[in-house]
């Protein structure tokens, strides 16, 4: 679950990292009563979680009220998913630095980068100079020790008040890290001011999908999602991608469903959705076609070859929806694996037409689509 | 020979009374695997079949000797399971849980490395070696998936074994062991740990990999053939070939990979090495053939 730059940021300060001083607003009107807080010039930022708010102008320097007001207007705005701004106020660079934390599946440690010349184009410099990153591997068990900090200070260039400031920084993001289990911490740009200070100029925070049910502090909310859909199917713990085909998905599987996807693309049919019915959730046919249901869709491809999650149910499941929702497209099933022959049976038996190769049934489902088949 | 089980392995299972773990629990004896006892606390005294159920492993061991540990466990119980194994003194053991809290995943993995044991898993479906043995939810009978041979198989998808698995006893071949390395971000064992059992064992002739997006898995394999670790052939299948570039986990993701991860370049990487890439799963069985000169 990745946070919001204002939830990053308090989650921070509360690990005594320096942000900026700063108001979350939802209108215009309290953007002007937070602006009194936080003086001008002052930074509007678009609370989104898309990447290249900058370059796609959702982030604006005000000088003014006048200004302010303006940008606010402007930025609020419900169509594009832009119900929060955080005001902050401006903060006089002197230069930019790179740091996160996240995790090393190889090692099995958690992996600290950070890089002197931070900001929007690290990327880049990660590709063509990558001796410029550094890396320190912490062992979670033993945790982060004095020496690796006083290492990474070192290579980072920082002296005097700025290696006792960033001693305390690199200390609170790992203990936060820990702590609400993530999966990535970043602060980037982190400012090094002109008065001699370290502030985190942007914050990201993903907390890990699998640790969740232990950490409730930030709940779910429509925000989020760009979609309904999108919101709805999380809440319900399913997984979901929007797009804009005419195929509606039913797959079990990260990989299979993948896979789907590409074969649909080779057979020029375009995916309304992508939805994974298996694992956790293969007993979870109704919801499943509701969200698939909730798209303007020529036809429903059910794609399943389950170990853990068997076909008999999953069948069963699937006819009982249908017997349900009665969708007025039609469906094609290649529902497979464990109990397979029972599923093609309860399929058959509420008159549908179960296939039993992938590719005949993408081929199929194209062809309905496209109106070459019915 | 078998990679990682074979007819002579003797297995406990932990969590075995619950509603999947016993299912498949009976399905691992009905295949022929040795179950030496079960384990779920509050429940010693009991059997599943014809399996005495022990409240710890410890108690379990007092009576039964075993080299393998099979965990039917939720996640959020799996790595003090697996610890629990490994504190009996089991080295090899085999996870399924999907939703291992991250953090654990790499405490988990850090202690494997660092006692030289084996996880499988999680997030996967288990290990099978079909006429030797199985520990996991493979659906050993189904007969156009689970054939014996002589091809090694390694997914990190559950949903994708069954479906490549099928290819290859389509293009003529079999399987000599199974590996459900399984999805998550923390695979406790990885593809190119693997290789090197695969490379050893006179009953594998050929490999076929199942990948997905993401992480360095499969580089690691290219790396493992270029190497000359791994000198058989190897033929590669990964899915989202035509996804999107997905919402991306910040910057972190990107430059851990150096800008590697998606299908794409895991197709030139693994190609460049020399490993057959299969564009679909219809086309595992034919390039098998190629690699190994049948017709």
């Amino acid at each position: 679950m990745k946070l919001f730059e204002f939830q990053a940021k308090e989650l921070f300060a509360e690990a005594g990292i320096p942000v900026p001083v700063g108001r979350v607003v939802s209108s215009v009107e309290e953007a002007e009563a937070a602006a009194k807080d936080v003086g001008f010039p002052c930074v509007l930022k678009s609370q989104v979680l898309r990447g290249g708010r900058g370059k796609a102008g959702l982030i604006r320097k005000a000088a003014d009220l006048a200004e302010l007001k303006s940008h606010a207007a402007d930025l609020l705005d419900p169509k594009r998913n832009i119900g929060r701004l955080l005001i902050e106020q401006a903060v006089d660079i002197d230069r930019e630095i790179y740091i996160s934390i996240s995790v090393d599946p190889t090692a099995a440690k958690a992996l600290i980068m950070a890089c002197a010349e931070g900001g929007v184009e690290i990327e880049t410099l990660a590709v063509t100079q990558p001796e410029k990153i550094l890396r320190r591997r912490v062992d979670i068990d033993r945790g982060l020790q004095d020496y690796q900090v006083t290492n990474l200070l070192f290579d980072l260039g920082l002296r005097g008040d700025l290696y006792k400031q960033g001693r305390a920084l690199i200390n609170g993001l790992y203990k936060q890290f820990r702590k609400y289990d993530a999966s990535l911490t970043e602060i980037n740009p982190l400012f090094v001011t002109k008065q001699g200070g370290l502030v985190a100029g942007d914050g990201k925070f993903v907390i890990d999908g699998n640790s969740l049910s232990r950490q409730p502090r930030f709940k779910l909310e429509r925000a989020y999602f760009d979609s309904d859909v999108e919101f709805e199917a999380a809440t319900e713990g399913i997984p979901y991608i929007q797009f804009d085909g005419n195929i509606g998905l039913l797959c079990a599987g990260a990989g299979l469903t993948t896979t789907v996807y590409d074969l649909i693309n080779d057979e020029g049919g375009r995916v309304a959705n992508y939805l994974e019915f298996g694992g956790a959730n293969y007993t979870r046919a109704h919801k499943a076609l509701e969200l698939c249901l909730k798209n303007d869709i020529k036809v429903i491809l059910v794609v399943t070859f389950g170990t853990i999650a068997r076909a008999d149910v999953m069948a069963q499941g699937l006819v009982d929806a249908i017997k349900d929702l009665k969708p007025t497209m039609p469906v094609v099933p290649c529902i497979r694996g464990t109990n397979e022959e029972v599923a093609l049976k309860t399929l058959k038996e509420a008159g549908l037409e179960p296939l039993f190769d992938t590719e005949e049934a993408v081929r199929k489902a194209v062809a309905i689509a496209a109106g070459r088949a019915a | 020979m078998s990679i990682f089980i074979n007819k002579a392995t003797r297995v406990e299972v932990q969590g075995v009374t619950g509603k999947e773990g016993s299912y498949w629990t009976g399905h691992m004896v009905d295949m022929g695997t040795r179950v030496v006892f079960g384990v779920t606390p509050g429940k010693e005294g009991q059997t599943v079949g014809q399996i005495p159920v022990y409240h710890t492993v410890a108690r379990g061991l007092r009576d039964h000797a075993a080299d393998a540990a099979m965990l039917f466990v939720p996640p959020r119980f799996t790595k003090d399971a697996v610890f629990e194994a490994l504190d009996g003194g089991i080295r090899k053991i085999v996870t399924i849980a999907d939703g291992i809290p991250l953090h654990e995943t790499v405490q988990i993995r850090s202690a494997a490395l660092s006692c030289g044991a084996v996880v499988i898993g999680g997030n996967g479906s288990g290990v099978i070696s079909p006429g030797q043995a199985m520990m996991g939810c493979l659906p050993f009978w189904i007969e156009r998936v689970y054939k014996p041979g002589r091809i090694g198989v390694m997914t990190r998808s559950g949903s994708l074994t069954n479906e490549v698995t099928a290819e290859v006893v389509k293009g003529g071949f079999g399987v000599s062991s199974l590996l459900g390395i399984g999805g998550d971000a923390v695979p406790l064992t990885r593809f190119a740990e693997m290789l090197p059992a695969f490379q050893a064992d006179p009953d594998t002739d050929a490999v076929v990999i199942i990948g997905e997006l993401g992480g360095t898995m499969e580089e690691e394999v290219a790396e493992a053939i270029e190497a000359k670790v791994f000198t058989k052939p190897l033929v590669a299948f990964i899915g989202g070939r035509t996804a999107p570039e997905g919402k991306q986990m910040g910057h972190a993701g990107a430059i851990a990979s150096g800008g590697r991860g998606t299908a794409a370049s895991k197709h030139k990487i693994l190609a460049r090495a020399g490993a057959l890439v299969a564009k679909k799963p219809s086309e595992v069985g034919r390039l098998l053939r190629e690699a190994l000169g049948v017709k």
